[in-house]
């Protein structure tokens, strides 16, 4: 662009050259003012200008040229005005005057800045002045150089711009309508539509040289060239905002003349860059009214534009611009008088028929703003949305696009397109209005669909859809299905990944969304949820069935108080265990899970035990030997055991109804698996742990006392000490006498009259004996205090018995059961 | 003798033209390169004044042969000093032979006196009006001479016709342009413009000069001498096709004067605009037209009622003819007008004289 490029260095020297010749001169020129020279300063300011005829400056370092010569021209401007305009006649011939000047540059700067001091001292015709201004503008055909002179013409004419009225007649009626002796308008001070011509004139001219910009130097250039014309792009835009700025423009106005005018030179242009900026500008920078009247001719420019602007850019701009504008306008009556959507989806279909090139990621983002129109201004027209998808759906079968990928370009595009009515209606059903929404979103790979159907079940579980019905079910099921079973589309591993355990999570809390009206609909529901998920596959039901189990134990407790309210209450409540029950199998057999069902059989046992209908215990025995059996068959792990040991004892402490004949083989089958640990000191605790059924659990035959049945305690106390005697590790037999030291206390505390506590002593001296073999270690120091610590609670307990037994100390470790909360 | 040796009696003439506080007066180039006031006379005015004989020493008697002045218009060509022609010469006769013994005035007058030509200072020639007294004695004669500025008023009508022309070089230049009128005033404006057809060359700048061309003499004794008066340029950067660049020049600013042709038969002046379009490689292309420049009478003062504002005085003298590009380009398609071509190239001898 400019002939001589130069580095940056050079750049900031000529640049620093030229600005000490400005000051110096503006210096000058302002001496000369002073005085009254007003001939002197003028030539001072030519000398000034001519700096501006440089060809050295890149845009960059020419606008900063150009700003320092403008405030020198704005202050020679202020000093004439303030000198002349009460003598004006003496300026008459200095618009002459300064046209002697031979080089151009200087001489239309000059020109331009007398035209302003002579319409601001009332001299000449405005009309003309400005007209003549912007036609001898047509001089300078340097791309640079006449970009910034006739940005300067604006900047000049800015506030002197005609604005009122906006027709010669209306002058006549405005001039008439006028109180007798105010100053009327005359004509030849110009009219808005003066104004209009002016700067379209000017936008036209500047237009035209910044495009030339790219066609001038060489090719290797360009990116560099197009740099520096993305940087003057402001310039032209401003002839734009300054007619927005235009108060007396009305939309007749703006319709018949501004914008086919724009349009037409923007079309005609021919320049992408040019014409992706102007139109965005022009979408940008005029009121929303214009843009609604004028919506055809716009959008049929658009069509007209060079293949490489970014249509999509510029249509959703105005999509979203008119979006905005009818949602928050109050009256709402533009969408429905202006058939908007109507339109923009005709527009946007012929556009891409027409664009064969078009990406694919432009199309859909296209229809992101068309879907997000039809959604947020139209929330009443669900057909218009599901156009939209449709109209989506068939291009991109035309194109014959599968498997798009979640994360790339078309798929980013393709979640905002999918999320935008999750988000508007708030209500995920909703999307079952709109057929074409699935098909449409079938479109992805499975890692898109799995994504979206994720973020609906976040947005029902945010808004807290509730699913109410049968329908209400299906609806939401056939959305999310990605989730619910195997895909064809599925990749093997998919089963290991986080967003598979994090989906199936989300998938569980929905499940708690479920809510039909009444007991016997939320059980039909529950029981066809579950009949779906169970073709979810093992790796699924682990995640979906536990929380139908959890709804369904919920169910009973809800029923449980409504007794009186229902004949078959027992029948009923039975048969949601019983569906619990194969909902639990399930899991066992589908889903080869062990510790999982077996906390829902004791959880389920526990739910039982505390609803009192007929036969209760029947279930409760039922879900305690399923999930022993479970321990027995499945966990293999032998700390796994132990805890499931642990369990099933707390289980079985909270349950109170179990007639006695019912309970026995549990508790004997109990004390039979700590027995069969598979290590000794498992065994050890195991039977210490289990060894608390006798003494704390209550049955149908004990009348709501515990059972207290001490010689039990001892004899599985004894046992559990003859096999700790048996283990060879010192430390760990060290533990475990540690261990029974403190149950046997224990219950010796809680008087049970079998405790021999000569029996404790010889353990505790027999415990001493060990923990002097003990090789020194951080782990025997801390036996030693154990020790030390089980020994003074012996004594205390001693005084206490002694003392005729008044108080019981705090309960010891006991097993709890599973709560609820744990089973996942 | 005795004046021979200061001591005879002398006397100063001075001519003392009638009302001379009133009339006007203009500066004109003198034979030493300098600006000197003179008084101006237009063709068929009356000169009239009067001649002051001021004796040097009182009470002295002043002879003389005769005392007599002449009305003289002349050309005078600089490399032929001797051969200078009057082609106005009239005299009167203001005393017989005799003796003055005090000062003396004699009236004079030349009424409605022909005064066919400018006054003209050039290169190689100079036009002049003077009066010349001479009080004729024996020995030397006392001659005094007053140098006269005559301007040469000539009107045209308005509606002249404009110059339109298309030029260009095959290929690679096609450029219309159009100057509203061939002759112009003193103190006229030149509005026009310059379309251009096809560009295929880098143009840096366009100016317009303008050229006198002073012709003195005939067949191989003619003298030629062009001087640029005038640069003005009208174009920065390059335009492509289709571009519209106005013209405006204001003439008033410079050292003008009218054409003229064949003066006396002996010299001529011609003004030339030259277009000229300098490319990137610094070649200049360019196209004289001939223009023809005259003196128009000074503006009457404005009658009362005429033009109710006073800021309408030819403040845009020039804007008012000017018309848009698009409207003249549709107006005169001339497909009949002849292609001109452009010279090209700097070894032109009229460019020479460009760039000095």
């Amino acid at each position: 662009m400019y002939e001589h490029p130069g580095n940056t260095t050079e750049q900031e020297k000529n640049l620093d050259n030229s600005i000490r010749i400005v000051k110096a001169e503006s210096f000058e020129m302002k001496r000369c003012l002073d005085k009254g020279k007003t001939m002197d300063a003028l030539k001072h300011a030519l000398q000034m200008l001519n700096e501006m005829r440089t060809a050295e400056l890149s845009p960059k370092f020419y606008y900063r040229l150009y700003m320092d010569s403008m405030h020198e021209l704005q202050c020679l401007e202020v000093s004439l005005v303030q000198d002349f305009s009460s003598e004006p006649a003496k300026l008459v011939n200095l618009y002459e005057c300064v046209q002697y000047a031979s080089s151009i540059i200087p001489r239309l700067y000059l020109l331009v800045t007398i035209g302003g001091v002579f319409i601001k001292c009332g001299l000449g015709s405005r009309k003309e002045i400005l007209k003549d201004l912007v036609e001898m503008c047509r001089g300078v055909q340097h791309p640079l150089r006449g970009l910034f002179l006739r940005n300067y013409l604006m900047q000049c004419t800015r506030s002197v711009l005609p604005d009122f009225p906006e027709t010669e007649e209306m002058l006549d009626v405005h001039n008439s309508n006028l109180p007798k002796g105010a100053t009327k308008l005359k004509p030849r001070d110009g009219t808005v539509e003066d104004t209009i011509e002016f700067v379209l004139i000017n936008f036209a001219e500047m237009n035209k040289l910044w495009v030339r910009m790219q066609h001038q130097g060489p090719s290797k250039e360009r990116e560099k060239r197009e740099k520096d014309r993305l940087e003057l792009r402001i310039l032209v835009g401003t002839n734009l905002v300054r007619l927005a700025q235009l108060e007396a423009l009305t939309e007749d106005m703006y319709v018949k003349d501004v914008l086919p005018s724009i349009l037409e030179q923007i079309v005609s242009c021919r320049d992408p860059i040019s014409q992706e900026y102007l139109m965005e500008c022009v979408i940008q920078v005029f009121a929303d009214d214009f843009h609604l009247a004028t919506l055809n001719e716009f959008l049929a420019a658009c069509a007209q534009l060079q293949t490489e602007v970014n249509i999509k850019i510029l249509l959703i701009a105005l999509v979203d611009r008119l979006a905005l504008y009818t949602t928050s306008s109050i009256e709402g009556g533009a969408p429905t008088k202006m058939k908007l959507f109507e339109i923009f989806s005709e527009q946007a279909t012929s556009l891409i028929k027409s664009r064969p090139e078009m990406p694919v990621d432009d199309i859909v983002a296209l229809h992101v703003s068309l879907v997000s129109l039809a959604v947020k201004c139209y929330p009443d027209r669900l057909d218009y949305a599901n156009l939209t998808f449709q109209g989506l759906r068939q291009v991109i079968e035309e194109k014959a696009i599968t498997e798009i990928e979640a994360f790339g370009k078309v798929g980013r595009e393709l979640t905002k397109l999918l999320n935008i009515p999750v988000d508007e209606y708030k209500n995920v059903l909703r999307l079952s209005e709109l057929p074409e929404f699935i098909k449409v979103m079938r479109f992805f790979d499975y890692r898109g669909q799995c994504n979206i159907s994720a973020y609906m079940i976040q947005n029902m579980l945010e808004e807290e859809t509730i699913l109410r019905t049968q329908e209400n079910v299906d609806a939401a099921f056939e959305l999310i299905s990605p989730l619910l079973k195997d895909q064809e589309n599925q990749p093997e591993n998919s089963h290991d990944t986080e967003e598979f355990i994090d989906e199936q999570n989300l998938v569980a809390r929905l499940l708690h969304l479920i809510r039909a009206d009444n007991v016997d609909a939320q059980f039909l529901l529950l029981n066809g949820v579950r009949k779906v998920l169970g073709e979810g596959g093992r790796y699924r039901l682990r995640f979906t069935l536990p929380p139908i189990v959890f709804e369904l134990y919920r169910l009973v407790l809800q029923f449980a108080e409504m007794k009186e309210e229902d004949e078959k209450w027992d029948a009923k409540i039975r048969k949601m265990f019983v569906c619990a029950m194969g909902t639990i199998g399930a899991l066992v057999s589908s889903a080869e899970l062990a510790e999982l069902p077996l906390k829902l059989y004791l959880n389920g046992a526990i739910t039982a035990d505390r609803v009192p209908f007929e036969d209760n215990h029947t279930v409760v025995y039922e879900f305690v030997s399923k999930a022993m059996s479970i321990m027995e068959d499945d966990v293999s792990d032998s700390r796994d055991r132990v805890r499931c040991l642990q369990l099933t004892v707390g289980t079985l402490l909270k349950t109170t109804h179990l007639p006695h004949e019912n309970w026995e083989p549990l508790a004997i089958q109990t004390v039979l698996a700590a027995g069969k640990m598979f290590k000794k000191p498992d065994q050890v605790r195991s039977l210490v742990t289990a060894a608390a059924l006798y003494w704390h659990g209550q049955t149908l035959n004990t009348d709501g006392q515990k059972m207290r049945n001490g010689k039990k305690v001892v004899e599985i106390l004894k046992r559990s000490a003859k096999i700790a005697k048996e283990c060879l590790e010192p430390i760990v037999q060290q533990q475990l006498f540690i261990m029974l030291i403190s149950a046997y206390t224990y219950y010796y505390e809680d008087k049970c009259p079998e405790i021999n506590v000569d029996h404790i002593e010889e353990l505790i001296s027999l415990t001493q004996d060990n923990s002097v073999q003990l090789d020194v270690s951080a782990e025997a120091d801390s036996l030693e205090k154990q020790l030390g610590e089980a020994i003074r609670r012996l004594q205390l307990a001693k005084l206490d018995v002694a003392a005729a037994q008044q108080t019981s100390p705090p309960e010891p470790d006991l097993p709890q059961p599973p709560n609820e909360n744990e089973g996942l | 003798m005795a004046m021979l040796f200061g001591f005879g009696q002398s006397a100063e003439v001075q001519i003392r033209l009638k009302n001379e506080d009133d009339r006007k007066m203009v500066k004109a180039r003198g034979e030493d390169g300098n600006m000197h006031d003179h008084f101006l006379y237009y063709d068929g005015e009356s000169v009239t004044g009067t001649v002051h004989v001021n004796l040097k020493k009182a009470n002295q008697r002043f002879e003389h042969q005769g005392i007599r002045i002449e009305f003289i218009g002349q050309i005078e060509v600089y490399y032929d000093r001797g051969n200078q022609q009057d082609f106005i010469l009239i005299t009167r006769e203001l005393a017989r032979p005799g003796e003055l013994t005090q000062n003396a005035q004699f009236p004079f007058e030349f009424n409605n006196v022909e005064k066919p030509y400018e006054s003209y200072t050039g290169t190689n020639v100079k036009l002049r009006y003077f009066l010349r007294v001479t009080v004729i004695r024996r020995l030397t004669d006392i001659t005094k001479e007053l140098d006269l500025v005559v301007h040469a008023l000539s009107s045209y009508p308005d509606n002249d016709n404009s110059i339109k022309m298309e030029v260009g070089i095959e290929d690679c230049l096609h450029i219309e342009f159009e100057y509203n009128k061939n002759k112009y005033h003193l103190h006229d404006v030149i509005v026009g413009k310059i379309y251009f057809l096809l560009v295929r060359i880098k143009i840096k700048y366009m100016e317009i000069a303008i050229l006198k061309t002073e012709v003195v003499g005939s067949g191989p004794n003619t003298f030629k001498e062009s001087e640029t008066v005038a640069k003005f340029e009208i174009m920065d950067g390059a335009p492509v096709r289709g571009e519209s660049i106005p013209i405006r020049l204001f003439l008033a600013g410079y050292e003008l004067a009218p054409s003229m042709r064949d003066v006396g038969k002996k010299f001529s002046v011609k003004y030339f605009l030259n277009l000229v379009l300098v490319d990137e490689e610094d070649r200049r292309y360019f196209k004289q037209q001939e223009v023809t420049l005259w003196r128009k009478a000074d503006r009457e003062p404005n009658r009362i009622g005429d033009g109710e504002t006073p800021e309408d005085l030819n403040v845009i003298s020039g804007t008012q003819k000017f018309q848009t590009p698009a409207v003249s380009v549709v107006e005169h398609p001339k497909p009949e007008s002849p292609r001109n071509d452009l010279k090209s190239g700097s070894s032109s001898p009229e460019e020479n004289s460009d760039t000095s």
